[in-house]
């Protein structure tokens, strides 16, 4: 079953009179319970993949569609009942003058029980609760923010560079937290990253992204072992060469 | 409550005395005493002054978020209007539109808030340009708050802090601006204490009675000085957080 996906998006911005085109005729499909990574270098375009499907930036063109519903266009205040983002800056993800307990609070009906229930599963004590967010430390803000993302019930979560803040233990917990969650709570999630090592441990399909173009998709094994795609194979051969 | 004597009473026998005893600062062409004029003319210019400022502020800052939130054509005009009051000195418009009004404290507050509003607007907008693109707003969206609610729960409290200081380290010239149209006539008017219309009456007869002059002077000068070093010490202390 497909959750979400994309029909030829196209995202132009004007810059200092030049143009950029950071999505060109993309399409993407995320299927029920997987994760999709999306890689490429910077400037490739994937931020502003995420930023048109979760309706912060309206696509030029192009179609979205949540459970085969058309949605483009709407406003993250709509698209915020099925789809949540995990930030890079963790610490930016949550108002400083707020403690926990109001910003998990925000977006959702639960009560205190079930809040304490939810940052239970994240790998988080309920003494955090009173904290702000300069009182946690960045893994715990982010596990923060999943649990916010999982409190919302929302079905999509989407993640940009989510661990590229994060110490190399911390990045590890958090990307394992991940695949619980989506193992346990049954979301489907897209994640960005320029790492290609991780994302090929962690994905089930990859999409590959060079200056706005979709440039190669498919399962992970497929494009690891035979990339079709000469730009793939570039990226590729720097990791090993790393 | 404070004041010695009766601040409006006038008596024809003890007219321009010298400080005693019993008039510590002396008293007035009237007769009046200068101290209790003084005490109670703080309450006029003091509270006219904070009450100028917090309405400046609230005005200010909800302008300022409103633009800095949505942008847009509003955001244009407002801005533009506000450059438009920035490009005369304050007084100077100050006066004029004290002047169109005909005097009184109401007009005077009036013709000092005209341009006051657009500094705390200003330093608003800004700063909720600055903030407005942070992560946790957009999550605030997705968790399906309006942009009210956002402006009144997100970015109010997180933009505030520098807003306010901004508004302490204002009164000293705002108290400036309030004697100075009462000194000109243009505000506060006799008989009601108040410090710039009673330097503006007094001066008259400097020479003889200079004690009537020099005490609300000092008032206001010393008022605005230590407002002045309360918003900078703040200040001070806010950037060495
Ligand atoms: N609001 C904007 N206005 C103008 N240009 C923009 C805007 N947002 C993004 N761009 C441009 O679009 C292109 C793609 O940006 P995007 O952030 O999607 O890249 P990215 O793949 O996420 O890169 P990174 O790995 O560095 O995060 C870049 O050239 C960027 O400069
Ligand atoms: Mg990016």
């Amino acid at each position: 079953m497909i959750v979400l996906s994309g029909r030829d998006l196209n995202k132009e911005y004007i810059s200092r009179d030049r143009k950029v085109r950071p999505l060109q005729h993309v399409d993407f499909d995320l299927h029920q319970g997987e994760i999709l990574g999306i890689v490429g270098e910077s400037g490739s375009g994937k931020s502003t993949l995420l930023k048109v499907i979760s309706g912060i930036e309206k696509p030029d063109s192009g179609m979205l569609y949540h459970l085969d519903k058309e949605y483009t266009g709407s406003k993250p205040e709509k698209t915020g009942k099925f789809l949540q983002m995990i930030f890079q800056d963790a610490y930016g993800s949550f108002d400083p003058k707020m403690n926990m307990e109001k910003s998990l609070k925000e977006g959702t009906a639960s009560d205190r029980n079930e809040i304490v229930r939810v940052i239970g599963e994240v790998g988080l004590s309920e003494d955090l609760l009173d904290r702000r967010p300069r009182h946690l430390s960045g893994g715990q803000c982010q596990r923060m923010s999943i649990a916010r993302a999982l409190l919302s019930h929302a079905d999509v979560l989407l993640c940009d560079e989510i661990t590229s803040a994060l110490d190399v233990t911390t990045q590890a917990q958090v990307i394992k937290l991940l695949m619980e969650i989506r193992d346990m709570e049954n979301v489907s999630i897209i994640l960005v990253s320029h790492d290609l090592a991780l994302v090929s441990m962690i994905c089930d399909r990859i999409m590959v992204m060079k200056d706005g173009v979709v440039v190669e998709e498919g399962k992970t094994e497929d494009v690891i072992n035979k990339p079709s795609d000469e730009y793939t194979r570039k990226l590729l051969n720097s990791i090993i060469a790393v | 409550m404070l004041a010695p004597n009766d601040p409006y009473a006038t008596n024809s026998s003890l007219i321009r005395q010298a400080p005693s005893a019993a008039y510590l600062f002396g008293t007035d062409n009237l007769g009046r005493c200068v101290l209790s004029r003084v005490l109670v003319g703080a309450r006029t210019t003091i509270a006219s002054t904070f009450f100028l400022v917090a309405v400046s502020f609230l005005i200010g800052i909800i302008i300022g978020m409103l633009c800095g939130f949505y942008g847009g054509i509003v955001d244009d005009i407002l801005m533009r209007v506000a450059d438009l009051m920035l490009a005369f000195p304050q007084m100077v418009v100050a006066i004029a539109v004290a002047g169109i009004l005909g005097g009184g404290l109401g007009g005077a507050m009036i013709a000092l808030g005209i341009t006051m509003w657009t500094s705390f607007a200003r330093l608003a907008r800004s700063h909720t340009l600055s903030i407005k693109n942070e992560p946790y707003i957009t999550a605030a969206r997705l968790q399906g708050k309006s942009g009210l609610q956002i402006m009144m729960t997100h970015i109010m409290p997180n933009i505030l802090e520098p807003v306010l200081i901004n508004a302490l380290t204002q009164i000293g010239t705002t108290m400036i601006g309030i004697s100075g149209l009462s000194f000109l006539g243009l505000g506060v008017v006799a008989p009601q204490a108040e410090w710039g219309s009673m330097i503006s009456e007094a001066r008259a007869y400097i020479q003889i009675a200079p004690w009537a002059v020099l005490f609300p002077a000092a008032a206001t000068v010393i008022t605005i000085v230590v407002f002045n070093y309360l918003g900078d010490a703040v200040m001070e202390y806010r950037k060495a957080e």
